[in-house]
């Protein structure tokens, strides 16, 4: 069967995609757990019992965020570096006041104990969509650090998967709960700004992302690093220790051949995702062109413009968005300001002033949601729009040309240059 | 030497690599490059390194063609390679290469066999059938279970009936892959139209002795492909004593088509547990299209205070003006709680008759419900300023406390003047306060600032000294031309409390409008304390605020000419260290010539010159 025609089930994706953008319009905030009830002590069979893959810089940052939630009982560790194992341990043993975390090297064990409700996926992103649809399937409910997806059609099976499974899966947007950024995109969302046109995403560079064959050196016994379960769902390449950088290593986006290309998706994970969610989590755009003058332009079905820029923001502080209609504008960014065209747009409304993108409200709204079984903010539907979008201008960077992507054939029109760079062969024994 | 080695073939991959990309940028739209295929081709037929090699497969991703599969093949059995060689197996179209990677399942074993038939699976190759389906005999557990599943992503009708044969004879440690790949073949099914072949497999898998997730997707398709007739199992599944039962229950609730789950829900709700009926009440709001509203308004009217907590905030999505009476019911209640929920509620009701409601309930209120009402007309930001106004003479202190809530949100600037007319002469020293507050709220909010502040500015000329001060706090907040200008003025002014408020404001104003008036204030504000809060003002604007680097300069410049203290010509000295720059720099060395200065001058000055590189 030609890779070209090949097709992903999609079943329900368009409907299961409106129904999650209906509820999170719909949404006034997240739901309280004191609305169900389950505010003040929690009877241990209210517990939500967590397990960590993979917490390094930014899972510890996650970490935190979940133990500061007294519904959250956090029992076990995996990490395929042994320190690190030992540093998670001795922090959520210091929080619960025993000593019940268990470590593990390989996440699957975590996965295998039926005790687990949800897992923390902070691997570096190599592993994320792979690590996500294993837990899935062993019935977890997730919350997974971005860049989620590597490429297309990882993304797509992610969704599907999720779907399937019905497990609730919450990306680490976790912008998409802080009320400055909620309110730019509501206002792009239901016509105050008048028609949009264009919605603006800064990536923060369109460089490379990709990880390379360095020279071999001596491989660590297994139990200290397990560079074969770091290697993971990447093509083999020998131990080199300037590769054991999670955070970097085989981001995704990275093709080969180039040294340009992939760079959006560290940062347009975050900020393509608002964009997203400013659109009304529609599917991805229909158009994407070469840069051009520090911007690339793609355009939705709807004639919406979706603009990386890297230069033009308001100094609002990292992940800036700009939202413009016929009508008006809104500028965001991690400062926990916002900028308008008119205090008219304001209305009134007090706008809770948030700086430093914290994940605590995040992880709230994962949690109620394991609870009530909603779709959280960051679901998956959601996370696969935003993800195919970065990676559609990745493919138009990488060939250096404009692009056409279709969303019901989820493939490039006429166009195998760019079909053959949505997706990559995961290593054996791996698979989504 | 082992390293010298290895660092000089590095060296040659990146050179290699550097090499890709220059021929890449030779952009030929829409087709692959033969040339660059040629290219790679060769590495893999050469004594290249296994780094290079792994690239020249990268490449033929993106460029390869029938030509490239037998060189890609016999790296298929390498441990090392061979996940690079299905990279690019994988992405090149056509025939032949499913044929290469069903002759290499042949021939290799073990987990190099288990990549393959992975990749078998994604290119969904329907020749490879029968062979995948010998390999669900494999003695090795993982390969058997690869090709389980890639038998379910292919998910023809082959596929599906080998899947079905296996899937009862399947030894224990492979039947979960054997269900996963069935379970792909009934999704597949369902989609093709096809519910009722689709439920007789999630039937079959829901009544096996499975791990308990496979058992929830199979329910979870059972349900969903019988449509209304899976109503009674979704319903059952909301019965099942199982929490990740339960938990499947309230997804696919959501999922549902139609609207016959919605009265079934309904149905249901009294027969549940108070904590499971206060989950259900969730899933059944998440259907607004569908859902049963009297239900949930019943839930949220009377029984177990749990169930109804999650009922009233529920409406917040779904409810209309009916539930208006049972909300305000609630918030008149004595459960703090519950009142509390439904005042949010009610806050928040859908529906564009809320409104007119609200306000049609006004005439001849009294008490808590009246202040209730009003500050309902403040969240909701309802116009009825006239109705509002009529508040402020009631006897009752809450009543008018909730009118100038209401006031402050809803006002527009004509009727400003009568808020005004509260502050300036307040019935009593509580509704000054009140009446203050609103005055401030209004006064933001309003969309022409300037407008706004000329009316406060005006009333200033009137006002007695302490109300003159409270508006100069509020033209502060407000900010704009006319507010500074107001500010400037009321800072050079013979009133002390004046003199202290507006330099205070103005030195910690947001704009960079704000520099010629701090400046001047700097050395002509009536206290040398307030000199000092403007200049430490002027500063601050240079320190953090984008401008040109010239423009920044020549402010600090000015700075330090305004400066008598130390104190302030160091601040200086670290606005040009943050902003480092060659005009920065020649400052920094022309202030060493300021003797209580030189030393943190010499020490900017390096700092600067290490910043600039130099």
């Amino acid at each position: 069967m030609s890779k070209q025609s090949k097709q992903v089930p999609r079943r329900g994706f368009l409907k299961a995609a409106a129904s999650a953008t209906g509820a999170t319009a719909l949404a006034p905030t997240i739901i309280p757990s004191s609305a169900l009830g389950l505010d003040g002590a929690v009877a241990p069979s209210e517990r939500i019992v967590v397990g960590g893959i993979g917490i390094g810089r930014r899972g510890g940052y996650d970490l935190g965020c979940f133990l500061q939630q007294k519904d959250v009982q956090f029992v076990a560790v995996a990490d395929i570096k042994q320190k690190r194992r030992g540093e998670v341990k001795q922090i959520v043993d210091k929080h619960h006041g025993n000593q019940n975390c268990d470590t593990y090297r390989d996440f699957r064990d975590v996965l295998d104990r039926d005790d687990i409700d949800a897992v923390l996926i902070a691997t570096g992103p190599n592993w994320h969509a792979t690590a996500a649809m294993t837990a899935a399937k062993a019935g977890k409910d997730m919350y997974c650090e971005k860049p989620v997806t590597k490429n297309i059609d990882q993304s797509l099976i992610l969704a599907d998967t999720m779907q399937r499974t019905g497990r609730v899966f919450q990306a680490g947007t976790q912008r998409r709960n802080l009320p400055h950024f909620a309110f730019a995109c509501e206002l792009a969302r239901t016509g105050k700004l008048g028609k949009l046109k264009k919605v603006y995403a800064h990536p923060a560079g369109m460089q490379a992302l990709m990880s390379g064959w360095l020279p071999a050196e001596a491989v660590p016994d297994k139990e200290v690093v397990d560079w074969d379960m770091y290697l993971g769902p990447a093509a083999w390449r020998p131990f080199n220790k300037k590769l054991l950088d999670g955070f970097n290593f085989e981001k995704g986006g990275g093709f080969v051949g180039a040294f340009r290309g992939g760079g959006v998706l560290e940062w347009g994970s975050h900020c393509v995702d608002l964009c997203q969610w400013a659109v009304d989590d529609c599917l991805p755009p229909v158009e994407y062109n070469a840069p051009k003058d520090g911007e690339l332009v793609a355009r939705y079905e709807n004639g919406t413009e979706l603009i990386f820029r890297e230069k033009g923001w308001i100094p609002l502080g990292s992940c800036p968005v700009r939202f413009e209609g016929e009508t008006g504008w809104v500028e965001a960014g991690d400062s926990g300001k916002m900028v308008l065209s008119s205090p008219e747009l304001l209305a009134g409304r007090e706008v809770a002033e948030i700086g430093g993108y914290p994940a605590t409200f995040h992880v709230r709204d994962f949690l109620d949601c394991v609870k009530t079984r909603a779709q959280p903010k960051g679901n998956a539907v959601a996370a696969c729009n935003a993800h195919i979008a970065c990676h559609a201008a990745n493919i138009a960077l990488q060939l250096d040309r404009q692009v056409h992507y279709d969303n019901v054939k989820h493939e490039f029109i006429d166009d195998e240059p760019a079909n053959r760079l949505r997706s990559e062969a995961l290593r054996e024994p791996w698979r989504l | 030497m082992h390293t010298t080695q290895s660092t000089c073939r590095f060296v040659l991959t990146l050179i290699f690599w550097c090499a890709f990309s220059l021929v890449s940028t030779w952009a030929e739209n829409q087709s692959t490059s033969p040339e660059k295929e040629k290219a790679a081709i060769a590495v893999l037929r050469s004594d290249a390194s296994p780094a290079e090699k792994a690239l020249a497969c990268k490449k033929l991703a993106i460029d390869g063609s029938v030509e490239a599969l037998p060189d890609l093949a016999k790296l298929l059995p390498d441990p090392q390679l061979s996940s690079w060689a299905r990279i690019a197996l994988e992405a090149i179209p056509g025939p032949q290469v499913d044929q290469t990677l069903r002759e290499a399942a042949n021939s290799i074993d073990g987990i190099l066999l288990v990549g393959i038939i992975n990749s078998i699976g994604v290119r969904q190759d329907p020749e490879a059938v029968d062979a995948l389906t010998q390999h669900l005999q494999d003695k090795n557990p993982e390969v058997a279970a690869a090709a389980a599943v890639a038998l379910g992503r292919i998910g023809n009708a082959n596929a599906t009936k080998s899947l079905r044969q296996a899937f009862t004879a399947a030894s224990a440690n492979v039947r979960s892959a054997v269900a996963e790949g069935y379970l792909l073949c009934a999704e597949r099914l369902h989609a093709a139209g096809e519910p009722q072949a689709a439920t007789k497999i999630y039937d079959e898998i829901r009544g096996a002795d499975l791990p308990k997730q496979r058992i929830i997707e199979a329910t979870r398709g059972a349900i969903l492909a019988r449509n209304e007739e899976g109503i009674p199992l979704l319903l059952e599944t909301f019965r099942s004593p199982d929490k990740k039962m339960f938990q499947l229950a309230l997804g696919t609730a959501r999922e549902f088509p139609g609207s016959a789950v919605d009265e079934a829900l309904a149905a249901e709700l009294p027969n549940s547990t108070p904590p499971r009926a206060a989950l259900m009440i969730q899933a059944m709001a998440d259907r607004p299209e569908t859902v049963m509203l009297a239900a949930v308004l019943k839930a949220a009217d009377q029984g177990d205070p749990q169930v109804r907590m999650s009922a009233i905030n529920a409406l917040q999505r779904v409810g209309d003006p009916s539930c208006i009476s049972v909300l305000l019911k609630t918030a008149d209640g004595d459960d703090t709680e519950l009142a509390n929920a439904a005042r949010q509620t009610l806050a928040a009701l859908p529906g564009a008759n809320v409104n007119t409601q609200i306000v049609a309930m006004l005439p001849g209120l009294k008490g808590e419900r009246y202040a209730l009402l009003l500050r309902l007309i403040g969240k909701r930001r309802i116009d009825a300023v006239n109705e509002v106004i009529q508040a402020l003479d009631d006897s009752d202190s809450e009543v008018r406390s909730a009118a100038f809530y209401a006031l402050g949100e809803t006002i527009n600037l004509d009727k400003l003047p009568v808020l005004i007319a509260q502050v300036v002469r307040p019935k009593t020293s509580q509704d000054a306060e009140k009446a203050e507050q609103a005055l401030m709220v209004a006064s933001i909010r309003m969309p022409d600032r300037e407008a706004c502040t000329a009316v406060l500015a005006s009333t200033m000329n009137r006002a007695s000294s302490g109300t003159k001060s409270t508006l100069l706090e509020i033209v502060g907040a407000v900010g704009g031309n006319n507010a500074l200008k107001t500010l400037a003025a009321a800072a050079k002014s013979n009133d002390p409390e004046h003199q202290d408020i507006s330099s205070r404001l103005l030195g910690k104003w947001n704009s960079v409008d704000a520099a010629p008036v701090l400046l001047d204030l700097a050395t002509t504000a009536p206290a040398e304390k307030y000199q000092i809060r403007a200049l430490r003002g002027y500063i601050g604007i240079a320190r953090k605020f984008p401008m040109p680097e010239q423009e920044r300069v020549e402010m600090c410049r000015k700075a330090i000419d305004a400066s008598s203290r130390t104190a302030e010509q160091q601040l200086v000295l670290d606005v040009l260290k943050i902003h480092p720059s060659q005009d920065g720099l020649n400052l920094t060395i022309k202030a060493k010539q300021i003797p209580q200065l030189s030393k943190e001058a010499e020490a900017a000055a390096q700092f600067i010159q290490q910043k600039l590189g130099k």
